[in-house]
């Protein structure tokens, strides 16, 4: 009983520290640079960080919109970064 | 009062007038054509936009197939002798893998993945779990999935990503059944991302190795993953990441019950564009250690122990010319160099060595032919006392022709 509440101690910690980090970060200023990057652009600096970069005229808009969100989970790229390469490849 | 009597005939007429023009109206309106090809033009054109329409929900179906053969020659030798086997095969059974994925997104907050697959003669389950993007930077996820260890397993391991026909030795995946948390988040011109799981975890087996303990846990305690990964530079090029593994892995009610595996992973990846040619470097590393413990010998039924630590990593650069015009910006050499030490005097111990060679032709962004050239040289770990024999080297060559196509 001791021991799963140590343990709980730990793995609820670690869940708060998580979350509080991500707050924390999350709201950090994001450079002008990264900031002023078109939907291209991260299209191609991130896709190609596992697989070759898809072409637009792969899925369909409503696909890429549900591709988008399968990607981000594996890639974790952020929700902005996410937005942008979808809307480009959407076009 | 009453009307005047010379008026009657007066309001007769107008009302006469009136009638027969709403009578003519009639007529004109009952009397226009409509052209029975425009309306069903219009008709399809409303069935088209009811189609296309937004919705909340979307459902697709993606996935991967994977085919090819492969020829290999094992050669063990030991002091007293050599053997030599060799086997060709189609497919190669590792890697013969056809994956349907299904993804259903609800709004956009909620999306669930699940991916039958068929490999090996049998049917099995990639990944079954559901994701809610709750806010920025925050992904949280049920189900079963695979574990973020290093990125080889999560990102790499799928047959159209992959630069070769097979997988380094030793890093194979770690599914299993849990949650997590996970996201990316900037920071100036770097980012970060994490990824944290609480799982069911390994079960450690009587000759010391751990496999996945499954959707009925071994024990009570639950396993811990997590990675860490930095991106230092603003154009993503460069990621440097760092993972961590542990929980009890014994089964309860048994001497074992309060044994520990720890895992420590790093992994690195680098995309660099080096005109006219793309360069990548990939690399994981991980260490394995599991806690003391006595064993059963299999030869004689007394016990035995050894330190249960392992270490497994791979290095792999590729080169591919994709700022050339022709047929040859599809091309792609790749090298990988692996190293996978098992522990010394176990019964599975080894050391192998592996060099593994690929040429690889990209008929689209996501469809590969890929030739692979792979040569593993292991020396035996295993004390005497289990059957080893001192000095017992394998040596593996196997050649692969794989088609895979992400769908």
């Amino acid at each position: 009983m001791k021991i799963l509440s140590k343990k709980l101690i730990i793995m609820s910690t670690i869940v708060v520290i998580t979350t509080l980090s991500a707050a924390i970060l999350n709201s950090c200023t994001v450079s002008k640079k990264v900031e002023s990057k078109s939907g291209a652009q991260l299209w191609a600096e991130n896709c190609q960080r596992c697989h070759n970069t898809p072409s637009p005229s792969t899925f369909s808009p409503e696909q890429w919109e549900t591709i988008g969100m399968h990607m981000q989970s594996r890639s974790l790229i952020t929700d902005k970064e996410r937005d942008k390469i979808v809307a480009f490849l959407k076009q | 009062m009453k009307p005047s009597i010379h008026l009657i005939p007066q309001i007769a007429f107008i009302c006469f007038f009136i009638l027969l023009a709403n009578v003519s109206k009639g007529q004109d309106s009952s009397s226009v054509v409509v052209d029975s090809a425009l309306l069903e033009r219009i008709s399809n054109l409303e069935e088209i936009t009811s189609y296309t329409k937004p919705e909340d929900d979307h459902f697709m179906v993606v996935g991967l197939a994977t085919f090819g053969f492969v020829s290999n020659k094992t050669t063990i030798s030991s002091p007293g002798g050599k053997v030599v086997s060799k086997t060709n095969s189609f497919p190669d059974a590792d890697h013969f893998e056809f994956s349907p994925m299904l993804l259903w997104r609800h709004g956009n907050k909620f999306l669930l993945e699940f991916e039958p697959s068929f490999s090996g003669d049998q049917l099995g389950v990639n990944w079954g779990a559901i994701s809610y993007y709750a806010s920025p930077g925050l992904i949280i996820r049920g189900g079963y999935f695979v574990l973020p260890f290093g990125t080889y397993n999560k990102r790499l391991a799928a047959g159209w990503i992959n630069k070769f026909a097979s997988d380094p030795e030793g890093v194979a995946g770690a599914t299993d059944y849990g949650v997590e948390v996970e996201g990316g988040l900037q920071a100036g011109s770097m980012k970060w991302s994490y990824d944290v799981a609480i799982s069911n975890g390994f079960q450690l087996l009587p000759d010391g190795t751990l496999q996945n303990a499954g959707i009925t846990d071994n024990n009570k305690n639950k396993t811990i993953t997590a990675r860490i990964g930095w991106l230092p530079l603003s154009n993503s090029s460069l990621e440097i990441g760092a993972s961590i593994m542990t929980g009890k892995v014994g089964d309860a009610g048994t001497a074992t019950e309060n044994l520990t595996a720890n895992l420590y992973g790093l992994d690195l990846n680098l995309i660099e564009n080096i005109k006219p040619f793309q360069l990548n470097i990939k690399g994981q590393y991980s260490v394995t250690d599991v806690g003391h413990t006595e064993f059963r010998n299999p030869v004689d039924s007394s016990s035995y122990s050894f330190t249960n630590h392992t270490t497994t990593g791979y290095i792999m650069g590729s080169l591919r010319p994709t700022l050339y015009k022709s047929f040859i910006k599809n091309f792609e050499l790749a090298v990988r160099y692996g190293n996978y030490t098992t522990p010394l005097n176990s019964i599975w111990g080894t050391k192998d060595n592996s060099l593994a060679v690929g040429l690889n032709y990209w008929l689209s962004w996501r469809t590969v032919i890929r030739y692979t050239y792979e040569a593993i040289n292991g020396s035996s770990r295993v004390s005497t006392d289990l059957g080893g024999t001192p000095g017992a080297t394998t040596k593996s060559n196997s050649m692969y022709l794989q088609f895979s196509i992400q769908l």
